[in-house]
């Protein structure tokens, strides 16, 4: 076994809301053309039948003041390029503009959905992505919106769902398949999701209502990471909402969701990253994934995969693709996702589609996977999607890489 | 603390009191937050509801007081039911020890008739 899993005592993952691979990292293939990002000519129509190009013209905040469509049909409609559904139609990423402007009455305020960040504008990210591994072929579990993607990252699956439905409550499916947090419980081991304060709480609603002592607060976070007490498996929820936080002072919305600011996204993301950082021996012992629930409308040139169904199908009524029955066997779109452990090289790029003899195709399933392989071997609760998805721990090597090599974010 | 390390880089610096937006308009995702929220409340006994009707919720800043307000009380129907989990199980015992300490104490003439 390689030194860095041997010496893995924790993961933490922290999800991000709403934005594409190429928006966020799509500019580093200027600088590492093994990073599967832009060239620069990849192009959408517009709604008038102009061609419109990627541009780096991405802004913080302001630019996606309309929050672009990402709900299973938009998402078909983006991915598909408006084709109706039809078992031979061939995805091509070319109906994003199209997608935007049917919420803009202005058609080159459409064209915002094109543009992305240059690598220098996000600095803690892009930094994050190249000083270790990034995965060019990690897509969101289904091309829709947030709750069903991030029930992929807690039970495995979304339960057949496709929408932002609170679906798993009273599902008697939902007993069967335990979250990652109670099979963790069960299995003797820590497991906790810390959410940003209670006035932002979390998105999983259904265990906060079920066992409360999952759950903890960023504050927590830091405590436990400074304290060494952090368990074994962790999961960090950003703050959804601009608030007044304690003593009168102003939070900061830090999911990057449009259209809150997104340098206060990626400062949040230093701030994870330091609390492990900052302490030696947890910073040895610890995995910390960064990646994003799902794409958020924006545009990605990449055709999402095909992939192992779990079994559960969602209506054409449910889907609202007219005639389109989703059988949970294609991914959605394609979002950031970076590793971090003194255990990865600098520079790693993990394959994606883009090179078919080695690529390695990771989902959000991929997150309980991973955690059920390191710390609850044999377990088998798992869907057949789950036990299907790939896990990304191997990447740890066995050389630790010195503590003068490894970025501390000022 | 960041004198310690050797590689560093600096985060970007922005206005963050011009970004800050209170009043703006809830997104779909917080809506939905407030709907699963509001989901979660109906389990809570009707007296210790908010009884907030969340179609009235517009802005960031009245959904996270919402959002606040059934989190905390969430935190404390959890506290309240593992107490009284603790509490059943504290009486079991005790009971349990009872029944024991009868049993023994009934057992006593025959453990001393044995011997």
């Amino acid at each position: 076994m390689p030194q860095g899993l041997d010496n893995l005592k924790h993961v933490v993952v922290l999800m991000m809301e709403n934005r594409s691979f190429d928006h966020m990292l799509g500019g580093l293939k200027r600088t590492n053309p093994k990073i599967n990002g832009l060239n620069g000519d990849e192009s959408n129509p517009d709604t008038a039948g102009n061609i419109v190009k990627v541009q780096p013209t991405a802004s913080y905040q302001g630019q996606l003041s309309h929050d672009p469509d990402h709900h299973f049909p938009g998402t078909d409609l983006q991915i598909f390029g408006g084709a109706p559904f039809d078992p031979g139609r061939v995805a091509n990423m070319q109906g994003f503009i199209k997608s935007y402007a049917t919420q803009n009455s202005n058609v080159n305020a459409s064209h915002a959905i094109m543009n992305y960040f240059a690598p220098e504008k996000l600095p803690i990210l892009t930094t994050l992505a190249t000083e270790y591994a990034v995965f060019n072929g990690w897509f969101s579990s289904i091309p829709g919106p947030t709750v069903c993607n991030r029930a992929f990252a807690h039970y495995g699956t979304s339960f057949g769902n496709v929408d932002m439905n609170l679906f798993y409550v009273t599902d008697a499916d939902r007993d069967k398949i335990p979250t990652i947090y109670e099979r963790m419980k069960a299995g003797g081991h820590g497991a906790k999701l810390y959410y940003y304060d209670q006035p932002s709480s979390t998105m999983e609603i259904v265990n906060l209502l079920k066992d409360q002592s999952f759950f903890g607060t960023l504050a927590d976070f830091i405590a436990d990471c400074n304290s060494g007490k952090l368990p074994e498996y962790s999961f960090v929820e950003p703050n959804y909402s601009d608030h007044p936080g304690p003593g009168g002072g102003q939070l900061l919305a830090t999911d990057q969701h449009p259209d809150h600011h997104v340098l206060a996204g990626d400062n949040f993301i230093a701030d994870v990253y330091n609390a492990i950082r900052g302490n030696s021996d947890l910073w040895k012992s610890t995995a910390l994934l960064v990646v994003y629930d799902e794409h958020g409308g924006l545009y990605d040139h990449v055709v999402p995969p095909s992939c192992t169904p779990d079994g559960y199908k969602a209506a054409p009524a449910a889907t609202g693709v007219p005639g389109l029955e989703f059988k949970f066997d294609r991914l959605g779109i394609r979002v950031p996702a970076i590793l971090i452990s003194p255990y990865i090289a600098r520079g790693t790029v993990i394959p994606g589609t883009e090179d078919p003899d080695s690529q390695r195709i990771f989902e959000h399933a991929s997150i309980p996977a991973t955690v059920t392989k390191q710390f609850l071997p044999g377990n088998n609760q798992g869907t057949a999607r789950e036990k299907q998805a790939e896990t990304f721990l191997d990447l740890l090597g066995d050389e630790m890489r010195g503590d003068d090599d490894c970025v501390f974010f000022q | 603390m960041a004198q310690q390390f050797a590689f560093t880089v600096k985060r970007s610096k922005f206005d963050a009191r011009a970004a800050y937006n209170h009043d703006r308009p809830i997104s779909g995702l917080i809506r939905t937050q407030l709907l699963h929220l509001h989901t979660a409340e109906q389990h809570l006994k009707p007296e210790k509801r908010t009884n907030i009707n969340i179609n009235n919720l517009l802005t960031e800043k009245q959904a996270s007081e919402y959002i606040q307000k059934v989190t905390a009380l969430l935190h404390e129907h959890g506290k309240a039911a593992k107490r009284k989990s603790a509490g059943k199980k504290t009486k079991a015992a005790k009971k349990a020890a009872k029944r024991s300490s009868k049993k023994t104490s009934k057992s006593k003439p025959v453990a001393k008739r044995r011997k």
